[in-house]
């Protein structure tokens, strides 16, 4: 209606987003916030949990997380993309305050060992039990993946929950956890492998239907 | 095995499956696993994998953290507005 009055004030007005001004003026940051990151509470809280191994440090990760991610809401870039801006904070708050707790054996070289150093080598499946191995995974408890998961070196656990449960791109996996996108791929499908073999090992163990993956020495 | 296209196949078949892969050797891939059986098995397995520790993942936050991050983030904003 605005732009029949005058033509002046009608070209004016149409540089200004006026709606988008409105709604910056209105939104109070932190509603703001709350709106946009509670909703990942789930997802980090999960990912805190492979990350930590146990509920408590996991509560307290998330905690530092969303303090963190609301001190530096202002630098998150509306639009672009949220989870992954989150799991950074997460994954750096998770390296410089807990994971100095956890030190594991491996920690920093792990990308440099060989596959039969970390035992778990490429290995061939006959063609006639693959669909009894697909199976085999199928039925696997939760607690027997998340055993398995917990027990293989933490930066491939890490590269096959980003990937595997939430889904990020090898790019975004390379961003979360600042190393080239080759060692994100190297770390994924020895992760998969390893992980692939101790489910494995779990099922013959139990006596489950499934054949044993043979490694290529 | 190897000059029937399973090598290629499968060394890529983790980051076809993730749509990691350029469009040639996506349709190499796509062609290859039409036609072998053998591969189209291992990518149920890929596929079941991935599906699996999804699942096992899956987590609730505990009521009591929601409301400690929610008195966190309270104690942060009046802070940021004293």
């Amino acid at each position: 209606m605005i732009a029949t009055i005058d033509p002046v004030i009608a070209a004016w007005d149409a540089d200004v987003d006026w709606p988008l001004m409105e709604e910056q003026a209105v939104t109070d940051p932190s509603a703001q916030f709350e709106e946009q990151a509670l909703p990942f509470m789930d997802q980090l809280y999960a990912a805190a949990m492979r990350m930590t191994r146990n509920p408590a440090d996991a509560a307290d990760l998330v905690q530092e997380t969303f303090v963190k991610a609301f001190a530096s809401w202002s630098s998150f870039t509306q639009g672009t993309n949220l989870k992954a801006w989150l799991y950074r904070i997460l994954t750096n708050t998770y390296i410089n305050t807990y994971r100095k707790k956890q030190r594991e054996p491996y920690q920093g070289t792990i990308d440099d060992l060989e596959d039969w150093q970390l035992g778990g080598a490429e290995s061939t499946t006959a063609s006639s039990s693959r669909s009894a191995e697909a199976e085999a995974i199928d039925r696997m408890p939760a607690s027997a993946v998340k055993d398995a998961l917990q027990s293989i070196p933490e930066d491939f656990r890490l590269a096959v929950y980003f990937a595997d449960v939430e889904g990020f791109a090898y790019q975004e996996i390379a961003d979360i956890m600042k190393t080239p996108i080759g060692t994100v791929m190297s770390r994924l499908h020895r992760g998969r492998r390893l992980l692939r073999d101790l489910l494995a090992d779990y099922a013959n163990e139990r006596g489950i239907a499934m054949p044993p993956t043979r490694s290529k020495k | 095995m190897s000059d029937c296209g399973c090598d290629k196949a499968r060394q890529s078949l983790e980051e076809y499956l993730r749509n990691e892969v350029c469009k040639t050797e996506h349709s190499d891939i796509r062609e290859h696993l039409e036609t072998c059986p053998a591969c189209q098995e291992e990518a149920v397995i890929s596929r079941t994998l991935t599906d699996v520790v999804a699942r096992a993942c899956k987590e609730t936050v505990p009521e009591e953290l929601r409301d400690q991050v929610l008195a966190r983030l309270r104690e942060a904003q009046s802070a940021a507005h004293a």
